[in-house]
């Protein structure tokens, strides 16, 4: 019984961990650039920029769980929004017509690479590596190497528009009722079915400081305008994925055939399906993510998304997903995002060389996986 | 000066509070083979990786005599220059390598510069193999070329290398067929001539009784009892090691032998790699509802790849024909074989059977999901319901459902997959190997469940090397060699010289080649 709380601890001590390095760098950052960093604006501009790698992150998160890679989602984001540049801009689609489309895109892409890895049998690094290449080169070539300029009004607002702060006061304090709610029926099913309960004291600690982050949040961002469009997307992209990965037959399976994949084939689990959906969910999420991008800087580059699936992975990896599958959560990979954009944002406010940036976030990364390798063999 | 080798003192070793080992002794002669016997669980790998020092000195406490110096090893490295090495459960050789080249993996000889010398190589290596009444091995070819058999003797090969004084064997004849199994004893007997001394863990209780001078029991991480062999009967190590007296191996229960319901018509199963060689060859039998058949043979015969073309998971080309209740059944994947109504149980508890990382209860549930979910959201609570209740059915000794699998030992696994795989409710199970590596009093609960679930209806498809144990369970005795069906033999007044002889009498080439 003591055990298992010390361990339970330990799982949640480990987003606390990452939770702290956030704030440390926030801080580290804050004095660096003589108070600039932490500010409504500077922190909405952050989250805004966060939001495109933590889209391919969620999917992300799943791929490498399921014990696979993808190396092409970079150049999928950049294929997808090239296409709704292209179909908006060039051939006069409505912007809701046009995302729905590219939408179905992102999922049959995503669902091509999963055939080619589960029923052709080409290991995902090779499909992902291949993918890269030809899936620029198609944005290349369908844009003819040239800028898609200007996209319409309503897709630029989703990118650079905002929830207003009275609407944004009433989302959080939903989602502050509902986590409370969810968490006061789990304990009163429990109780009825006379299973063991964790402590209540760790519950309501956990309710109220979900509440506080939510309160500061909110506050924050509302300062600036309220909560940016793609951070509320992301915001609910993060809820559903979390409960499909939680409290679905899909999610679990997802873990078991990252962890065993023969085991799992054994107990009866179609384990090709379950990779194929995996898949074409991060090819849905590229398309999330190049839409977004086309939105936030009002055109379609050829060049958008190129280096994003090395961002995508980093993220993960940062929030302990692990190297070999079969454990991860996405809410750690968010906040592996939301490290490498602090660090991002903050080496530009502090005008770091470029080299530098790139010198320093590589450190960090292997430091990051280092730390987690090192906590996993303490509990062994 | 002592008379042993190595000595262990009051080894105690905790994990985050609980103790694992309780103030454990343990003595070793030269040129005398202690028997290590105790339950999964009981401690004994924990005792052996602090022997090895996985769990480097410091770690654990007590103390470690070797040679009447202390021993403070910090890794497996400076146990191993000591004299002390282990072979493993599972063999520890890269298939790829040569034979040579794996013996000397990580002790190579060099000339000048890092360059090996491969002359040197091979010439130690035939007089290591020579020592070993190995011959006909070419050392420069793969180890993947040699059965299993041949492997488990490279290692010892390895281990001499090093010039070991203190051999620890785990679990050496795991994988061995009868014939290997006492070449290996032999060999055993022959380096104890020599003085090297050994530690010999295993479940086998023959084979201790075979090749052992003393036996070591421990149980619950507690040092139970040291004697000599000739003060020992198998029964009295089992007494110690359970605690209890287990009167009969074997719970026999009554049960009624009905009509036919599973049939399997011209099994064919091609070689993944060798395409033109068919290592199971046309084979069909049939199983009555509430009976026990038993699969006997030679490992590499065929059994494992029989039954798993059965269940629609044999990775190569195969052909079946699965007949249950009359209706032919289409079964292509484990998950059509499931629907059906078959389950089963594999052999490679590791690799086939648990999701290591998963907690015990999502690994029991693993095959039956779907059935606590309301449209793809699991029911979490019914979930753990079902679990609780099947933990303390079958006893499972776990601190909770959700820690994960991989820290239970050996038997409660084993027992976490047969939940798994009963919680579909088959109409017929098949087990492969259902007891490797469990201790007895796990065993003594799986045996019972078989026959309770015979009892209930269940058509039950046991393969297993275990001679005593096919003849102990079945009904029936089915005799596979060389990928055919040998013998087919009502359980009654059955001998385990008959069931030897149709499994040998068909087999050409040696055993080893046929692993």
């Amino acid at each position: 019984m003591q055990s298992q709380q010390i361990q339970q601890l330990f799982v949640r001590y480990k987003i606390l961990a990452l939770l702290i390095a956030v704030a440390i760098i926030w801080i580290f950052f804050h004095i660096k650039t003589d108070s600039a960093f932490i500010t409504p604006g500077n922190l909405s501009n952050l989250f805004r920029q966060m939001s495109i790698t933590g889209m391919l992150a969620c999917g992300m998160v799943f791929v490498i769980i399921a014990g696979e890679i993808d190396l092409s989602v970079g150049s999928q984001l950049g294929l997808l929004g090239g296409v709704v540049a292209l179909l908006t801009v060039n051939h006069g689609w409505g912007t809701w017509p046009a995302i729905g489309a590219v939408l179905v895109l992102g999922l049959l892409i995503g669902a091509f690479n999963g055939f080619v890895v589960t029923k052709m049998r080409v290991p995902s690094f090779i499909v992902g590596l291949g993918g890269m290449l030809a899936f620029r080169g198609v944005v290349l070539y369908i844009t003819g190497s040239s800028t898609i300029a200007p996209a319409p009004d309503d897709l630029i607002s989703l990118g650079q528009g905002f929830v207003p702060p009275s609407i944004s006061r009433w989302i959080g304090a939903l989602i502050f009722l509902g986590m409370a709610v969810l968490t006061a029926r789990r304990r009163v099913r429990r109780a009825k079915l006379g299973l063991q309960q964790g402590a209540l004291w760790i519950d309501i600690a956990r309710v109220l400081a979900i509440g506080l982050l939510i309160f500061g949040f909110v506050r924050i961002l509302n300062d600036a305008n309220g909560i940016p469009i793609p951070v509320m997307i992301l915001l609910g992209l993060l809820a559903v994925f979390t409960y499909v990965s939680t409290q679905t037959v899909f999610g679990r399976h997802i873990y078991a055939v990252g962890g065993n994949m023969e085991a799992t084939r054994l107990s009866g689990v179609n384990v090709a399906r379950v990779k194929l959906v995996v898949f074409a969910l991060m090819g849905l999420m590229c398309a999330f993510a190049g839409i977004i991008t086309v939105a936030r800087t009002g055109s379609g580059s050829p060049s958008a998304g190129t280096g994003g699936e090395l961002d995508a992975i980093s993220a993960c990896f940062i929030g302990g997903t692990s190297m070999r599958g079969g454990s991860g959560t996405v809410y750690g990979a968010l906040i592996g995002a939301l490290v490498m954009a602090s660090l991002d944002s903050g080496m530009q406010l502090m005008d770091v060389d470029n080299s530098w940036q790139m010198i320093i976030k590589g450190v960090i990364l292997a430091l990051a996986v280092w730390v987690d390798v090192l906590s996993g063999s303490n509990r062994g | 000066m002592s008379e042993y080798l190595f000595e262990m003192r009051q080894i105690v070793k905790e994990f985050s509070g609980v103790r694992a080992l309780n103030g454990i002794d343990l003595a070793v002669r030269p040129g005398e083979c202690v028997g290590l016997c105790g339950e999964n669980g009981a401690g004994k790998s924990t005792l052996m990786k602090v022997l090895s020092g996985v769990y480097p000195y410091g770690t654990w406490e007590g103390e470690i005599l070797f040679d009447g110096k202390p021993l403070r090893a910090h890794s497996v490295r400076d146990s191993e220059d000591a004299g002390i090495v282990i072979i493993h459960q599972e063999l520890m050789l890269v298939p790829q390598l040569s034979v040579a080249e794996n013996i000397f993996l990580g002790n190579e000889i060099r000339k000048f510069g890092g360059v090996m010398d491969y002359d040197a190589m091979y010439a130690k290596a035939e007089a290591l193999l020579a020592r070993l009444k190995l011959k006909d091995v070419n050392v420069a070819a793969r180890v993947s070329n040699y059965g299993g058999g041949y492997q488990q003797l490279f290692e010892i090969a390895k281990a001499l290398a090093k010039n070991a004084r203190l051999l620890i064997l785990d679990e050496p004849s795991s994988s061995l067929t009868s014939s290997e199994t006492d070449t290996l004893l032999s060999i055993i007997e022959d380096l104890k001539k020599d003085g090297v001394a050994c530690v010999y863990i295993s479940h086998k209780l023959e084979e201790v009784a075979r090749v052992c001078d003393t036996v070591t029991v421990i149980r619950d991480g507690k040092h139970i009892v040291t004697k000599p062999m000739s003060e020992m009967t198998t029964h009295s190590i089992i007494t110690a090691m359970v605690g209890r007296e287990i009167e009969n191996l074997f719970p026999k229960m009554e049960h009624d032998v009905g009509e036919v319901i599973f049939e399997a018509r011209h099994v064919t199963c091609w070689d993944v790699s060798n395409p033109n060689r068919k290592r199971v060859d046309d084979i069909s039998f049939e199983v009555r509802r509430g009976e026990i058949v038993g699969i006997a043979g030679l490992v590499g015969a065929g059994r494992t790849e029989l039954v798993s073309a059965i269940f629609g998971a044999y990775p190569g080309r195969y052909e079946a024909e699965v007949v249950l209740e009359g209706k032919l059944m289409k079964i292509r994947s484990p998950e059509q074989a499931i629907k059906a109504g078959l389950s089963l149980v594999p052999e490679d508890r590791k690799r086939q059977g648990i999701v290591p990382m998963l907690g015990v209860g999502d690994n029991i549930t693993l095959a039956t999901l779907a059935q606590y979910a309301h449209a793809g959201q699991i029911d979490r609570q019914a979930e753990l319901q079902t679990v609780d209740a099947e933990i303390k059915r079958l006893r499972v000794k776990t601190a909770g459902p959700e820690l994960a699998i991989a820290g239970l030992s050996g038997g409660n696994q084993q027992k976490a997959v047969l939940i798994k795989m009963l919680l579909p409710q088959p109409k017929v199970l098949i087990l492969d190997e259902p007891t490797r590596g469990v201790d007895v009093g796990s065993k003594y609960d799986i045996y019972k469940l078989m026959f309770e679930l015979a009892a209930k209806g269940v058509a039950i498809i046991m393969v297993s090397s275990e001679m005593p144990e096919v003849l102990g369970v079945s009904d029936r005795v089915l005799v596979v060699g060389e990928g055919k069906l040998q013998g087919n033999f009502p359980n009654v007044g059955l001998t385990q010289e008959q069931v030897l002889a149709a499994a040998i009498s068909h087999a050409a080439e040696s055993p080893a080649h046929a692993a």
